[in-house]
């Protein structure tokens, strides 16, 4: 008797780790993301102003920029309250995702704002 | 989001000041001859307050994270929902098998 149970119970254990997929909220993952997005692409546009600004040139610019994102990071993780599994699948999402984006988005207004608003107001 | 909003802007703000002062005075060290090594010791203040504006508005703004495990609190409600689906959907094909046993298919 004890050993039938036994075997039922490690049948179950078994049964229950095949059929065990974490399962997510596609929804709610795709909102996160979307906030994970926007908040970078902002973060990019006002660290290339500042880049600008600066004056930086060159490799300084972009470790600027490597600079920002990772502030960014370390705001987006407290955002989730230190908590990443609870709103994302992996540590990549919150740390990698719209790096490379943000990067086009940071050479833009590091390089262009600033020499229009230059050129504007000596001709003015 | 309103709050957050506002500080945005009022960062943005800060940061178009903190170009038009540095711009004005890149225009002043051109006169005087002189080389650009970075802006005034004010507007570098600037550009720190409007960065942290602007990093304030970027968490806030965009909106609040929602949990992706079904069993949350927050997504109770559609985690029920789902349950009380997939049961009718389970006793209904069981109701089907039952009738189509007692018919004798």
């Amino acid at each position: 008797m004890a050993g039938h149970s036994d075997s039922s119970s490690s049948e179950k254990k078994s049964g229950e780790a095949m059929t065990d997929v974490p399962t997510f909220s596609a929804e709610n993952l795709q909102n996160n993301m979307k906030v994970i997005y926007y908040s970078r692409t902002f973060m990019s546009i006002t660290g290339g102003v500042i880049a600008g600004i600066f004056g930086f040139t060159g490799f300084v610019g972009f470790i600027f920029y490597f600079l920002v994102m990772t502030i960014t990071s370390i705001g987006l993780i407290a955002k989730a309250k230190f908590s990443v599994h609870s709103y994302f699948d992996s540590w990549n999402r919150i740390i990698l995702d719209g790096l490379m984006g943000g990067l086009m988005s940071f050479v833009l207004f590091w390089t262009y704002p600033f020499f229009k608003l230059r050129t504007f107001i000596s001709v003015t | 989001m309103g709050l957050g909003f506002m500080i945005g802007v009022f960062g943005v703000l800060i940061l178009s000041h903190a170009a038009y002062s540095t711009i004005q005075y890149r225009g002043l060290l051109k006169i005087m001859e002189e080389e650009f090594s970075g802006p005034p010791m004010n507007v570098v203040l600037e550009l720190l307050l409007g960065f942290f504006f602007c990093i304030w508005a970027a968490l806030t703004v965009p909106g609040n994270f929602l949990s992706i495990h079904p069993e949350s609190e927050e997504n109770r409600l559609d985690y029920l929902k789902l349950m009380l689906f997939f049961i009718h959907t389970s006793l209904a094909e069981r109701r089907h098998t039952l009738e189509k046993d007692s018919v004798g298919y």
